[in-house]
């Protein structure tokens, strides 16, 4: 690697905010919006000079931890003489006494646990009631592959099933399923892990989001899809992800609203792929069992497609409850 | 029979610089052929190689203490008096998070008393930066060692070809890694990109992490939603490795207007991939990035914005903040620092013998 021409960074950062000063006066509109910022920050974060202070914090617990421990040590005293009788006491009651005070201490250090787990359990329902809190999405193996982007094919099939409430693809990939149901007039927005297919579904101004697809289901409102297509990543999950996802889609779907499954069979993949990802996925036949187990009117249909031969379609119905 | 080191550590979670760094400790020592265990508050069930709190009877040549936060573990050593190294990687003031979350805000209290009471029975300091030891020696530890934080990013760094370019004139991605937590201040970055895309109306920001509190997360939404940038602001939320490799190969810059970092791996590790870095000169950042970076002394929006605007759109400058970027981040690689960390340690270790 050539050794470019070096910018001094410390100039650079000085004229930075010369420049930023000078615009801030000769730009009224840089200021004005400087300061509607600050405003909106203040309106939406909490005081904080809060009047419950951390400095109120007891103690307590510490001095109870600290007291409550038992020190085989025996003090030796200060007297010479003293000293030495009590040295040997203190060897010929060592073992016994650091067997009973080890005892002890494991106990007490427990219970001091306890009540402080039980105190940081209480201060977490006090201080974030109301946001829940989601069941997150392993990271993965790292070893699976992720499923390819869905084919042409695919992606017009899921498209000719939705319907026509608002539509969340997991997962949207690079947004091809999004666009094509966008494109039949109905609102619709992905979520995607990859870095690469969310930016490269952003750069072609679809609505990409990325995070943990559980947590963004939990996160949405009650019956707000028409639609819910699971695909992609869905594939990757072990059964009782799968699950959750099935329960929380359905808690998310309106009265009419359809579940669409876009995935492989784990048993069409080759063998380096079923051994590592063993348990991961079902296919579609299983999930049409799983969401008529759970009161769906599910259905497969046929796709002339080399990876995706049956996409699941399934309504709600009026005897559904959640598994 | 007890081992030459303890390494003492409240949780090992995967993903937690403090848990790596930890981790790394133990290779380190254990190829020199040193027994090593590592002492946990909550130990997981799957992991053999830990001990819980309540079976540790000191006894190790040299027990070591990661302390960032109030922990059961610090308690125990306090309670026992046992001599330790305490390896510093600082504490966030409570008062960031007393509006937000006050139970996390006694916990990082509790840490901060129980480092007092640590010192006294500190035979040796490591600090992770300068400005971590500067506390340590404020607490009247005289024995304080700079060694920094051990860290390895997947297979190691992979500068990206693509970042010495200039970026789309419309666009660019900016990045930010870390918890969303209230002093890493996101909300300074989404104020500031917001000023940006005036500028660049085809940007993004992306802040990967995980949110603590929660609370302080729905409200960066809100802050988004507020200055109408909720479509361009991406919450990746907590990534693989893999996936945060990809995220600094993909970004543009990197931007961090923190108000409290005791080391900053996310700045190390944005440079050694090759990516800008644009920072309020804060805590140990100005330290860590050193003269690699854009290092403000203001991150009022514009400020920011127009650094992250000059970064984006000027190519020698890119350029330039790359090359010394993968060139400082050199200080940091694993091969230095644990030499660092090795040196720290060696005549504790030989002392004991």
């Amino acid at each position: 690697m050539n050794r470019p021409d070096l910018v001094d960074t410390k100039r650079v950062s000085v004229e930075i905010e010369a420049e930023a000063e000078k615009r801030r006066r000769q730009d009224q509109e840089i200021a004005r919006l400087e300061r509607e910022i600050a405003q909106v920050w203040t309106d939406i974060a909490p005081d904080r000079d809060s009047p419950e202070t951390a400095s109120d914090e007891s103690p307590l617990l510490d001095q109870i931890a600290n007291q409550a421990a038992l020190d085989p040590h025996v003090p030796i005293g200060s007297r010479r003489g003293l000293r030495s009788i009590k040295r040997v006491i203190r060897k010929l009651t060592y073992w016994y006494m650091r067997f009973m005070s080890d005892q002890f201490n494991v106990f007490a250090a427990m219970l001091v646990r306890h009540l402080r787990n039980l105190e940081t359990r209480l201060g977490r329902l006090e201080g974030a009631a109301g946001y829940p809190v989601a069941q997150s999405v392993p990271a993965g193996l790292g070893i699976v592959k992720n499923p390819p982007e869905p084919s042409a094919t695919v992606v017009s099939y899921v498209a000719s099933f939705t319907g026509s409430g608002p539509c969340l693809v997991i997962s949207g990939g690079e947004g091809a399923i999004v666009e094509a149901i966008g494109n039949r007039g109905v609102l619709a927005h992905g979520v995607e892990q990859e870095p690469d297919r969310v930016l490269a579904g952003l750069k072609r101004q679809l609505d990409i989001r990325t995070g943990d697809v559980l947590a963004h289901l939990f996160d949405a409102e009650d019956e707000s899809f028409g639609t819910i297509v699971l695909t992609g990543v869905v594939e990757t999950l072990p059964l009782a992800n799968l699950l959750g996802m099935v329960d929380q889609a359905s808690q998310k779907l309106e009265k009419t609203g359809r579940i669409i499954m876009a995935v492989a069979d784990p048993a069409s993949r080759g063998r380096v792929d079923a051994e590592l990802g063993s348990g991961l996925g079902i296919s579609p036949i299983t999930w049409r069992h799983l969401l008529e187990s759970v009161g769906f009117d599910a259905r497969l249909e046929p796709c002339p497609d080399s990876r995706i031969a049956e996409i699941v379609v399934a309504h709600r119905t009026a005897k559904q409850s959640h598994p | 029979m007890s081992p030459a080191v303890d390494l003492l550590i409240p949780l090992m979670a995967s993903g937690d610089a403090t848990s790596n760094h930890t981790r790394l400790i133990r290779e380190l020592l254990e190829e020199r052929d040193i027994d090593v265990r590592i002492v946990v508050e909550r130990k997981i069930r799957s992991d053999s190689s830990t001990i819980p709190i309540e079976k540790w009877t000191g006894g190790a040549q040299v027990s070591i203490l990661q302390h960032s936060i109030g922990s059961e573990v610090a308690q125990s050593v306090i309670r026992k008096k046992a001599p330790v190294v305490l390896n510093y990687h600082n504490i966030t003031p409570a008062s960031y998070f007393q509006a937000w979350q006050p139970e996390l805000a006694k916990s990082v209290q509790r840490g901060r008393q129980q480092l007092s009471q640590l010192a006294p029975i500190t035979r040796r300091g490591i600090a992770d930066s300068e400005f971590n030891a500067r506390e340590l020696r404020g607490l009247g530890i005289d024995d304080v060692v700079v060694a920094p934080v051990l860290w390895q990013l997947g297979n190691g760094p992979q500068p990206a070809d693509g970042n010495d370019e200039a970026v789309d004139e419309e666009g660019g991605t900016v990045l930010f890694v870390g918890r969303l937590a209230p002093n890493k201040c996101q909300h300074d970055l989404i104020a500031a990109f917001a000023v940006l895309s005036r500028f660049r109306p085809q940007s993004r920001l992306v802040l990967v992490g995980d949110a603590s509190p929660p609370q302080y997360l729905q409200s960066l939404k809100s802050l988004a939603r507020r200055l109408d940038v909720t479509d361009r602001v991406v919450f990746a939320g907590k990534v693989s490795d893999k996936n945060l490799l990809q995220w600094y190969q993909l970004s543009d810059v990197l931007a961090c207007a923190s108000e409290h970092e005791g080391f900053g791996v996310p700045l190390v590790e944005a440079m050694a991939n090759g990516l800008p870095v644009v920072a309020y000169d804060a805590a140990a950042v100005g330290e860590t990035l050193g003269d690699s970076g854009i290092v403000l002394s203001d991150k009022r929006p514009a400020t920011m914005a127009m650094a992250l605007h000059r970064v984006l759109g000027d190519k020698q400058l890119r350029t330039s903040l790359r090359h010394r970027g993968i060139e400082s981040a050199q200080r940091f690689d694993i091969s230095v620092t644990r030499e660092q960390m090795w040196v720290a340690l060696k005549d504790l270790l030989e002392a004991e013998d």
